[in-house]
Order: C-alpha cells, then sequence, then structure tokens
C-alpha cells in the first residue's frame, strides 16, 4: 500500500539527523516543564489567559490593526501593508533603494523565510547576510530551517565545521566555542559594514505601538547598534491589545521555547533612536505582512493565528521528532506547521493536503502551547478540508470510509460481518489483499478475531 | 474539554453500555468484564443490540458524512437519558468531543450534544459518577498504566490510578516519557507505518525499563498496537484492560 | 486599484464578518506571573544578585572589585560613560586604558565597555538600558565585558512591574545575562555577538 510522504521520508532519514533531532527536541520539552512549572503558581492557568488574549486580537484585527498603525506613526514609524510576499520584498528593496543602500544584516524572523526575502534582495543586487548563528549556517549551506527556533537542530558540528572550512572561516575546527568566536568575529564586521538592520517582533503593542524582539545572541540588538536604519516585517496576527499583556507573554515565551524566564535579550523598540544616542537607527519602517494571514482568519482554523512561534509544540511531538523539520516541505514544521502551512498555501492547499494527516492526534501539542490552540481539532477539520477538495496527497494509506459506514449504520449486516470475520482467524491474512490489513501485518500482529463472542456471552449468560 | 455537565446515574442506576466495535470484533472479555463490573457496582446495564461503532475512524480520517451517517445511527440506538458508559478513552471522547465538532452546522447538533452529555469512560464514571473511590478483592501485580492519549483533559487516568492504587497486591510503576504518544492513531497506524512503528518501540522500551508484569489501559486501541508490536518482534508483554483488572480483583476477592 | 491596505483590511473586515460575536479581552491579575520566590516584601538587589548569578552574570557592589575582575581577566582597554568616569577613575591603576569614547572604527580595540542601567528586575536578575541612560548602544553590546552601573532604587521586584514601569524611551532593552547561544547541538556557549560577561555594578 502507497504510504504517506512524511512517512517515507521519516524512514529515509539519516539515524545521526534523527538522533540529534530527537534529543533536541526532547531536552527542549523536558527543560519547558520544569522552568514553567516550578517557577509560576497556575503555569496552565497562564495558557488559557493567554489563549483567549490572543482569540481576541484575532477576532478583532479590524479595530487592533488601524490602531496599531496609529500609534506606529505617531512614534515616527513609516507603515507600510503588504498584502503578498512579493509586495513585502518589495517594500523592503525600495526602502534600500531610496536610501542607496546595498547591505542589509537580518536577524531571525520566520515572515521573511515565508516571501524568501534574502534570496529576493540577492538577486536584486543586495548583500543580505543572516547573523542569527543557526540562520547563517542556513545561508552558507544553501539549506532551509528545520525548526522554528532551533534551525540547524538537524545538524552536527562536524558538518558545522566543514562548511565553515568550505566558506573561508579557518581550518577544519569542530569544537562548539570555536565555532561561535568565529562567527562573532565575521559578523562583527559585516554589522558594522551594512546600512540597513532588518527584524521581525514577537509582540507588537496595539496600545503603544511598541515592538518587542527577543534573542539570546543579541544579533538583532547588534542590527539596531550599528546601523541607521530599520526595518521590522511583523505578520499582521502579531500584535496584544495592552503593554501590560506583554507581562504575561513574556512570562510565556522564553519558558516555552527555550526554558529560560526571559530570552537574554528583550528589546522594546518604540521608533527611531533618541537624539542624543550616537548609535542606531534615524529611520524605522514597519512592513504589516499579510501573506495568507486573512485567507487563515477566514477559514475554521483561525485559532492557529495566535501562534507566538515559540516552538514547543514541535519539541513534544512524536511524529516531529522521528520526521524532523524538513519532511513537512514548508517553512513551518511540526504541529503548528501541518494547520498552518497547508492554510498559508492558499489555493496551493493540495500541495500540503498531507501534513494534518501526519499526526497521530495525541494532543501533546496543545497541552504545551502557551496560546492554548486546539491543534488536534484544527488538524481534524484540515483532514475534512481535504477529502471535500479531493486532494490526492490526504487520501494516500487512508482506507475508504464508505463501504464501513454503510456497514455501521445496518446492524444486521453488522452483525453479520462481526459473525463472517471469524474467517480471519484460518485464512492466511497476509495475502488478503486488503492494503491496511497487510500495512498493519507489517509490522504487527492481528489479535485473534472474535467478533459476536461479547454479544453471545450476553445472551446466554444465566439470567438473574 | 467540558465535561463539567454531565448526566449522573440516577437511583435505579441504569446505564448503557456502548461495549465500541473494537471490543465487539476482538476483545469480548474486555466488555464482558465492564459489564461485571458495572453490575457489581449495583448498575443495571442495557446493551442496545444495534450499535455499532462511535464512527471515529471517519472522522479522523476526514470524511465527515460518512462518519456522521454513523454516529447518527448511534444516537438512534442510544436513545434515552440515562449515562452511556464507555470501556475506551477514545470512543467516549469521540462521543463527547467529536461528534459535536462534526456536528456543528447541522441541524442535529442538540442531540449529539445530548448524547456527549451522557456519555462517561469507565473509570471515570466509577470515581466520579457512582463515587466509588476504591477498589476491593486482590491482585498481585506490578502494573505499569498506559495513559491513552484521548483521556487527555479528562480525568480517567487519574481515576484508573485512584483504582488501581487502592487495590490489595498492586503496585504502579511509572513510566518514563509519559506523554509521548503509542503511535496508534487509528488509521495513522497504516497511512503512516514507519512512524507508528517507531513511536510504538520507543513507548515499550520505556515501559520495559519500568520492569512491570502487566500493562494496563483504559483503551484496547493501544494495547492492540503495542502487543502486535511486541509479539511481532517476538518479545510479546501481557496487556489487559483497566475492567479486567478490577474484574479479575474481585474474583481473586471472592467477590464475584 | 486599491492599495495593499485597504486589500488587506478589506480581507480581515469580510473574513471577521460571519462572526456571531467577537471573543472577548480577559483580564487578568499580575499575580499570576509572578514567580514563586518573588512574593512578599523582598530585598531586591539580593534577590537581583542570586537571579543574575544564576544566568552566569556577575553582580559586584564595589568598584575595587571591578577592577580586579577586568585585571584578571586581562581586560585593560575599554570604554567608559563619561558621565561615570570621574567617579570610577581613582579606582582604576595606571595601567588600564580607559577611554570615553567609543569609536566604532576600533570596535575590538574595546575589551569592556561601562554604561549606565536605569533600571533592573530583581526575579529575573535583569538589567534595564534605555538611549536615554546608555552613552552608546555599541559600548554596552560589542566589547567582550558589559558593565551596567545602577542604583539600588532602580531596582523593580517583577517583570509586571518592570513593563508598567517602561520609561518613554524610544528604546529600552532588558538585558539578563551575558549573549550566549545553544545552535551547535544544544551546546550553551556564551559570547556569541554580544558580550561574554555581564557585570552590574551596583554605585549608590
Amino acid at each position: 500500500m502507497a504510504t504517506q510522504r512524511i512517512d517515507q521520508f521519516a524512514k529515509d532519514l539519516r539515524a545521526d539527523t534523527k538522533a540529534a533531532v530527537y534529543d533536541g527536541s526532547k531536552k527542549g520539552h523536558e527543560k519547558r516543564t520544569s522552568v514553567l512549572f516550578d517557577h509560576l503558581p497556575d503555569a496552565n492557568r497562564l495558557r488559557v489567559l493567554a489563549g483567549e488574549i490572543k482569540q481576541h486580537v484575532v477576532e478583532n484585527l479590524d479595530t487592533y490593526l488601524p490602531q496599531v498603525e496609529a500609534a506606529l506613526q505617531a512614534n515616527g514609524v513609516k507603515v507600510h501593508w503588504a498584502a503578498t510576499a512579493e509586495a513585502a520584498n518589495e517594500a523592503v528593496l525600495s526602502i534600500m533603494r531610496a536610501r542607496g543602500a546595498t547591505k542589509i544584516v537580518k536577524a531571525k524572523t520566520m515572515v521573511s523565510e515565508e516571501t524568501e526575502l534574502a534570496h529576493f534582495l540577492e538577486k536584486n543586487g543586495v548583500e543580505c547576510l543572516e547573523t542569527d548563528l543557526g540562520e547563517f549556517i542556513v545561508q552558507i549551506a544553501h539549506d532551509h530551517p528545520s525548526h522554528i527556533v532551533k534551525p540547524i537542530i538537524h545538524k552536527n558540528r562536524r558538518e558545522i565545521a566543514t562548511l565553515f572550512e568550505q566558506n573561508g572561516l579557518g581550518a577544519y575546527n569542530d569544537d562548539p566555542e570555536t565555532i561561535t568566536r568565529r562567527a562573532r568575529q565575521h559578523l562583527r564586521g559585516k554589522y558594522l559594514a551594512a546600512d540597513v538592520g532588518l527584524t521581525g517582533a514577537n509582540f507588537v503593542s496595539a496600545e503603544s505601538g511598541r515592538l518587542v524582539i527577543v534573542t539570546n545572541e543579541g544579533n538583532s540588538r547588534f542590527c539596531l547598534a550599528a546601523t541607521k536604519c530599520h526595518i521590522a516585517m511583523v505578520g499582521i496576527e502579531k500584535l496584544l491589545p495592552r503593554d501590560r499583556d506583554l507581562g504575561l507573554f513574556l512570562n510565556l515565551l522564553a519558558r516555552s521555547a527555550t526554558a529560560q524566564q526571559l530570552t537574554v535579550y528583550t528589546e522594546f523598540v518604540s521608533g527611531p533612536k533618541a537624539a542624543a544616542q550616537p548609535d542606531g537607527p534615524e529611520e524605522m519602517h514597519v512592513i504589516l505582512v499579510d501573506n495568507g494571514r486573512t485567507t487563515v482568519l477566514e477559514s475554521d482554523c483561525r485559532e492557529i493565528l495566535r501562534c507566538i512561534r515559540c516552538g514547543a509544540c514541535l519539541n513534544v511531538c512524536p511524529v516531529y521528532r522521528q520526521a524532523s523539520g524538513h519532511a513537512y516541505r514548508s517553512v513551518y514544521p511540526g504541529p503548528v506547521g501541518a494547520v498552518l502551512s497547508p492554510l498559508l498555501a492558499g489555493e496551493r492547499f493540495p500541495e500540503l493536503a498531507d501534513l494534518p494527516k501526519a499526526s497521530s492526534l495525541c494532543g501533546a501539542c496543545n497541552e504545551v502551547c502557551p496560546v492554548n490552540i486546539p491543534i488536534p481539532d484544527l488538524l481534524l477539520r484540515l483532514r475534512a478540508k481535504g477529502k471535500r477538495e479531493k486532494a490526492p496527497l490526504a487520501a494516500v494509506g487512508s482506507p475508504p470510509m464508505g463501504a464501513w459506514a454503510l456497514l455501521a449504520s445496518q446492524p444486521t449486516a453488522w452483525k453479520a460481518a462481526l459473525f463472517g470475520g471469524k474467517l480471519m482467524n484460518y485464512l492466511p491474512t497476509k495475502l488478503l489483499p486488503i492494503p491496511a490489513l497487510r500495512a498493519w501485518e507489517a509490522k504487527r500482529t492481528l489479535p485473534a478475531w472474535r467478533g459476536g463472542e461479547f454479544r453471545a456471552w450476553l445472551k446466554n449468560r444465566p439470567k438473574k | 474539554m467540558n465535561l463539567a455537565h454531565r448526566v449522573l446515574p440516577g437511583p435505579d442506576k441504569r446505564v448503557q453500555l456502548m461495549a465500541t466495535c473494537l471490543c465487539d470484533a476482538f476483545y469480548d472479555d474486555v466488555a464482558r468484564a465492564t459489564v461485571e463490573v458495572l453490575e457489581y457496582l449495583g448498575c443495571a446495564v442495557e446493551f442496545p443490540e444495534g450499535q455499532t461503532c462511535c464512527g471515529q475512524p471517519a472522522f479522523n480520517g476526514g470524511d465527515w458524512p460518512a462518519s456522521r451517517k454513523v454516529v447518527r445511527h448511534t444516537l438512534q440506538t442510544f436513545a434515552g437519558d440515562v449515562p452511556v458508559i464507555v470501556p475506551s478513552g477514545s470512543c467516549a471522547a469521540m462521543l463527547f468531543h467529536g461528534a459535536p465538532l462534526e456536528f456543528e452546522k447541522e441541524v442535529d447538533l442538540p442531540a449529539v450534544q445530548q448524547l456527549a452529555d451522557r456519555t462517561w469512560e469507565l473509570a471515570d464514571f466509577i470515581v466520579n459518577g457512582l463515587g466509588v473511590t476504591t477498589w476491593p478483592g486482590r491482585f498481585d501485580a506490578t502494573i505499569a498504566l498506559h495513559r491513552a492519549c484521548h483521556t487527555r483533559g479528562t480525568k480517567t487516568c487519574d481515576s484508573a490510578i485512584a483504582l488501581l492504587n487502592s487495590i490489595p497486591g498492586i503496585k504502579v510503576v511509572p513510566v518514563g516519557e509519559v506523554e509521548q504518544c503509542c503511535g496508534f492513531g487509528g488509521t495513522f497506524s497504516v497511512s503512516f507505518p514507519n512512524i507508528s512503528s517507531s513511536m510504538g518501540e520507543l513507548k515499550l522500551e520505556h515501559i520495559r525499563a519500568a520492569k512491570p508484569d502487566l500493562l494496563v489501559s483504559p483503551d484496547m486501541s493501544c494495547m492492540m498496537h503495542l502487543s502486535g508490536l511486541a509479539q511481532k518482534e517476538g518479545h510479546p508483554i501481557k496487556t489487559m484492560h483497566v475492567a479486567q483488572v478490577l474484574r479479575d480483583a474481585l474474583k481473586n476477592g471472592k467477590l464475584l | 486599484m486599491s492599495t495593499d491596505r485597504e486589500t488587506i483590511l478589506s480581507h480581515v473586515r469580510s473574513a471577521l464578518a460571519p462572526l456571531p460575536q467577537r471573543a472577548a479581552l480577559p483580564d487578568w491579575e499580575a499575580e499570576l506571573v509572578i514567580m514563586r520566590q518573588a512574593r512578599g516584601n523582598v530585598d531586591t538587589w539580593p534577590l537581583f544578585a542570586e537571579r543574575l548569578r544564576g544566568v552566569n552574570g556577575t553582580p559586584l557592589t564595589a568598584v575595587a572589585d571591578l577592577v580586579t575582575l577586568l585585571e584578571k581577566g586581562g581586560w585593560r582597554h575599554g570604554y567608559c560613560d563619561p558621565v561615570l568616569w570621574p567617579k570610577l577613575a581613582p579606582a582604576f591603576p595606571a595601567t588600564f586604558k580607559v577611554e570615553t569614547v567609543f569609536d566604532r572604527t576600533r570596535v575590538d580595540d574595546f575589551q569592556f565597555g561601562i554604561t549606565r542601567a536605569t533600571g533592573a528586575i530583581a526575579e529575573t536578575g535583569t538589567l534595564v538600558l534605555t538611549d536615554a541612560g546608555t552613552s552608546g548602544r555599541l559600548a554596552a553590546l560589542a566589547p567582550w565585558v558589559h558593565v551596567a552601573v545602577l542604583s539600588r532604587a532602580d531596582i523593580c521586584v517583577d517583570v509586571p512591574q518592570a513593563v508598567a514601569a517602561l520609561p518613554r524611551d524610544p528604546n529600552v532593552i532588558w538585558v539578563t545575562g551575558p549573549s550566549k547561544t545553544a545552535d551547535v547541538e544544544g551546546i550553551l556557549i556564551e559570547g556569541v555577538h554580544g558580550p561574554g560577561v555581564q557585570v552590574a555594578l551596583l554605585l549608590d
């Protein structure tokens, strides 16, 4: 029987890659659990609250978007809107061209992965350098990130050392500290030579227009200390209603993502630098990006827009751990990706219609989600969509249910099948042309068929 | 999941039993043990003969029209207002969570909700429906409890552990990485067989490391998958349903 | 032809139009997010110092101790905020070269940077820097050692308090320990783009 692509990917995954992904995910999950529950009196209540706040934002974007635009403009920020990936990339390019800028350093932002910004800028003669260590390594490897927080969870030190050697970053040395120091030295000069710094935003307060950008490396801070122009690409759903809500979300984000109370750098950016400050951007732009988010908003899966990109769901997901991020063939892997990627694809949903099937619906993702997204329910909705739209990728490996439904709504036929199934105990089931049965028996034995036994016992037992 | 408003048994303790299609086909002793346990607790158990399946396989596969057809049949079969007891976390969850989801745009949603409000998984019913928190008899074994995923958000596993822990002779041992799924996932087990069996093997590793005599679960689907894997690789494990342990404890204590 | 702004907003409106009602904004008590140990009457500096040590930062209370630390590390060439320098200079021996202008063309000359913190958060061991208080963003970020000078009165207890106290400054940054990454095989390495040594010097 044909099996799903993601299953095949998992089967073919190199053992050392699988081990790296598994260990990294497991560690991330375990540490998260302790840092949330040891420190905070009622962490689960916080997740529910945060989910309600985000759901409120998502369902009131028609109010909050104009509000945030006004707040940003009042802070001296130029606001741009980009309905598509192309528009977002063009907006960045035209800001650069207006400044005569040819060098940009960028911090990690998943939106820019969606739009493939770096590739677009390079094609248009702009040097665009990733500064997050993991993303920098992905860039020089011409690879793709495989986790939304830990981009090179799938790589080991030997691969990185070879990569550095091939890219003129010193003779082969796979000591992690040496690798990090070399990247520090190399990127330092790049920051200082760049014209523009580009970041995303983890949150934007609709009340004050403050952008909140968090990192551990200090790379986004360096972008905003070394360059003269700041561009922030922000998905339209990244808003929070009030500044005070940051107190809640900042307590959830780092704990969920990297098991820290706070990341090393939590930066609140309200506008270009203060006049007396020698370093930093004199000009600030925010590009509010749609790129399919309004399609998600329209769907019956809009809860996924609550996502704050922490990666906790990836870390706990048993399927992600087996398959790794690249199996999902899209910017967002793991449980969040299985919902978001097919939806962001809009009309190209069929190309990713198998992603929602890659789940045993165990629900561990929802349990760890800091905004309580009911991911299994959303996966189920997307499976219904895949079936309705007859998406071939979704149908692979799925036993047809029409005949079964008929059987299960006709008690006489059902009872006959219960009895008739006993034949299976006498047949070489491995040879039966039933794909599902074969797939089962390739890995597991089947229990003895005992259809009708319970009903017979009930009927025949001595009456009281 | 909001399970706060479920129908409690009346003074006559009349209940309906949904045996589940899996027990109907493979695990008749689990359904039998469920009846014996409920009757021991003074319940009058009705088994609506026309029952077939809760509709979960088609629901999970995305064929909601097919699933709804089966659920509608189930609604008819279980007409009434007494609690419906299900010896399966996943079938119970299908009725109180899955069915309302796939019927949210249907005119017969109220009927589906009515059934949802009457549906109880067995261990949850014993502890929180009947108020029974300790179990008599005897059962000498070191037990690992498999926390079937569809019991997430419910009181089933806590109820099962409370009952098991109270039985003289039982020792419940913890299992590592308890939140990781066994890999069954319904049709997932056949459309993603590699991932499903890798997950199962990891689960078996953790279980074996805890050295239990017996693996117990509120859900036979997980047990079918894990015991099938274990047997295929030549190292079978012993599995039982919670109902069977409770029934056997009574028998050992000469209470049944 | 509509602008992207009009396109996006009209899509948002039509997507939300069918909703019978919109999810309400819940209120929440700050109590919920205060860490267990930061409750009650808290002596802020000792808690701050403990938490800072927990993230591998270095709390100090005397300039002499700072000098000792810098000497031990072999870091004798650095930068200091000119407003702070008169107060600190007497403790620094002649072997040190401390400049009061940060020259970004010689970024690697500066082994340490001393700047002012405008506040701190005790429960997390966090330093609060602002554009108004920091004489130069690069001076606080680029050198291997960053020393943030703060006063006891500026330390607040917890994150909600610190959010409420966010000043009207275009750039506020919370710094919690030295910069770090675990990108390579999950192994923690300190000192990536920012400092590898983060010092908080209490000077009242």
